[in-house]
């Protein structure tokens, strides 16, 4: 399995590299990267100068009035010679095959794609890989994983998006109540239920709005049985510090049966955030009549 | 202009006739298994079959929602599910997991597989790409606007299918667990909670900068696009859905009513005047139990069109009883008892067949012929003088004094 980490900025990229595979990077149609195209580009040449993967993220929903743009973007991303894109919208597939890049595509399903069969039939149409959604037990992604062995990409690490909205939420709502309040660009805004005691980190931008999980899924037990069957597992270190984020690609480069205890416990200590094991022992299939 | 299709939701058997004789063109219902909305009662295959038959008097198609996202043990059955679906004479089976696309080709290559708004299919690439990989209608995501539309529409041969009514996502569609995080009810496999309804703090760090007497919800408005039926239709969209395997037998006979008059009224005269479509808002007021809006189809969604601690207004009619039978002789109607009404209430009468006439209920009987002087035992069958002709199938409201 090839370890990837979402480099949300610079400061520490030659350590980072030192732990991970290669990283992802985005522009457009995602969030949570400032970063421009010039950056990009160089960003992935020094990875292919140190021998290190690259790979573009892409991941959000794409309008119709925005499928010029994704054109010229996918003609510039044609000329980087990158080693994967990471997708959601079909539209991405379409056009990607008139740049010739449709066998560097890796559908990434979020919360859509949970079984073995789907998975199965994206590879199907030449792409060359699919990411798994977070939302499943340990037992199911071990299906999916062997059902097609060294062909799916797990988020192992990182916040999970929860939802995913056209509408700004959050921009709305200050409207509504009247405050003026400057939220370009904030990455500490959060929503508390007003029931419940724990808080949803949410960013808002020009295309909407996403909230996240309160804990950060960790897999440092896990990856041991995943890793041999997954082509790739993701850090995403969307909210996380860069400390952190420098211990953890550390840590999964490292973990194995042995020590897997020893690191959770010293992350913890070191990070005392919020972890979780997220759906891996839980399932999530009780209706409304339950 | 292309002769658009009203297509129309069915929590069972009883809601889908009434919306077959109050004029949708197809129904989309839910199975036992396969579906979501949990609550909804669901069809049994028996219950699909009955409608199939029922839907041949009216020329109405049979749809049939298969959209849950499958997991890997979700899938037990599923080929002589579909299978069964082909044989009883279902017309479509809508699907949210693609790779159900070649496997309905194959073991029921009656249906036809149109991808729901689960995908949410955004634009015309992605959707030529669907197309492509055999699917057969795209209900196009509810984040479209008019002018997308049309532009999709243009590019596309794929026939779509727009939602027209009923209540949103606040979410792009399937993209939302917060459900699942909140509840572990899995909002992909039916068991929504809605939590995007539920009341928010807003924090900056650990500032609360959320105002208390109004918090943040990310609940929507309803979709109401009434306004825009003519301009779906001439732009070629297939079909006009409402929302709403949910609702009652009321709300479903008003709704396809209304929508139907105005399809039939824009194919006659080419046109929709504005205080014609005051008329059917007013209409569709009836019917309305949340405040609505047009959603993205104007383009964009600020904070009018959300909700903020609102809940249901506007509504002017109570739906009271339903016509079971008429005795032309005797000008007296057999009703069953939805909700409260008296002797004396002026009342409105609407139905396939009629607009809307009213008349002071004067007096009504027990099936025993004892005087009744009021109505207020839900389901109930009563004799009530009606001094015009109604039918089977006609419902009753009362008019509420304004």
């Amino acid at each position: 399995m090839e370890l990837l980490v979402t480099l949300r900025n610079t400061h520490n990229i030659e350590k980072i590299l030192g732990s991970v595979d290669g990283v992802i990077v985005g522009n457009k149609f995602t969030v949570g990267f400032n970063y421009s195209l010039d950056d990009i580009t160089k960003i992935v040449r020094y990875c292919q100068k140190v021998n290190k993967k690259a790979y573009i993220v892409m991941d959000d929903f794409i309008s119709e009035d925005e499928l010029i743009e994704l054109n010229s973007y996918l003609e510039f991303i044609s000329t980087l010679d990158v080693d994967g894109i990471y997708f959601h919208d079909l539209a991405v597939y379409d056009a990607a095959s008139t740049f010739g890049l449709k066998n560097k595509l890796i559908y990434d399903g979020k919360t859509v794609l949970c079984n073995s069969l789907e998975s199965a039939y994206y590879l199907s149409k030449g792409l060359e890989g699919v990411v798994i959604s977070r939302e499943l037990t340990k037992e199911e992604v071990m299906s999916i994983l062997t059902s097609n062995p060294n062909k799916v990409d797990l988020q192992i690490f990182g916040h999970l998006r929860l939802s995913y909205s056209k509408r700004r939420f959050v921009s709305n709502y200050l409207k509504q109540i009247n405050k003026s309040y400057d939220i370009s660009g904030k990455d500490d805004l959060f929503l508390k239920e007003e029931l419940r005691d724990y808080k949803l980190p949410v960013i808002e931008d020009e295309n909407g709005t996403r909230v996240y999980s309160d804990y950060i899924l960790e897999m440092y037990e896990e990856i041991n049985m995943f890793k041999s069957y997954a082509k790739r597992g993701i850090i995403d270190t969307l909210f996380i510090n860069d400390a952190e984020v420098l211990q953890v690609v550390r840590d999964y480069r490292k973990v194995s049966q042995d020590n897997c205890l020893f690191l959770k416990e010293r992350l913890n200590y070191n990070f005392p955030n919020k972890y979780s094991s997220g759906y891996l022992y839980m399932k999530t299939n009780i209706t409304k009549d339950e | 202009m292309n002769k658009i299709e009203l297509l129309a939701p069915a929590k069972d058997l009883a809601k889908a006739k009434i919306a077959m004789m109050y004029g949708a063109d197809a129904v989309y219902v839910g199975g036992k298994s396969f579906s979501l909305r949990s609550r909804a009662s669901n069809f049994s295959m028996g219950d699909l079959k009955q409608l199939v038959e029922y839907g041949k008097q009216y020329n109405c198609k049979v749809y049939v929602t298969v959209n849950i996202v499958f997991h890997d043990e979700d899938f037990v059955g599923i080929k002589e599910y579909l299978s069964q679906l082909n044989e009883i004479g279902i017309d479509a089976v809508i699907i949210s997991n693609i790779s159900l696309i070649p496997l309905v080709k194959k073991v029921a290559p009656r249906l036809e597989c149109h991808i729901s708004t689960q995908l949410s299919a955004n634009n015309s690439s992605a959707i030529n790409v669907l197309k492509t990989w055999g699917a057969d209608r795209v209900v196009l995501a509810r984040e479209a606007s008019m002018d997308q539309i049309r532009d999709i529409t243009r590019k596309c041969s794929l026939p779509v299918e727009v939602f027209i009514h009923g209540g949103m996502c606040s979410n792009y569609s399937g993209r939302c667990v917060l459900s699942n995080r909140m509840t572990l009810r899995d909002a992909n496999r039916g068991g929504c909670a809605h939590s995007c309804r539920w009341k928010y703090r807003l924090y900056e760090g650990e500032t609360e900068i959320s105002n208390p007497d109004c918090l943040l919800s990310m609940s929507s408005k309803d979709l109401r696009a009434s306004a825009y039926v003519e301009k779906l239709i001439r732009a070629n969209v297939a079909s006009l859905k409402i929302e709403g395997r949910m609702k009652s037998e009321y709300y479903i006979g008003q709704v396809v009513k209304t929508y139907r008059n105005m399809i039939d009224e824009i194919y006659e005269t080419s046109e929709m005047p504005y205080e014609r479509l005051r008329y059917y808002d007013s209409e569709l007021n009836k019917a309305e139990n949340r405040p609505s809006d047009d959603g993205f189809l104007s383009g964009s969604c600020d904070n009018t069109k959300h909700l903020y601690g609102v809940n249901g207004a506007g509504v002017t009619h109570d739906y009271v009883a339903y016509i079971k039978d008429y005795d032309y002789l005797k000008s007296i109607a057999l009703v069953e008892v939805k909700n409260v009404f008296n002797v004396g209430d002026t009342l409105e009468v609407f139905g396939p067949e009629i607009d809307n006439h009213n008349f002071v209920n004067e007096m009504m009987y027990n099936t025993e012929w004892q005087y009744v002087e009021s109505a207020n035992k839900p389901t109930e069958l009563l004799l009530v003088r009606i001094p015009f002709v109604v039918h089977n199938g006609d419902m009753i409201r009362k008019v509420n004094k304004q």
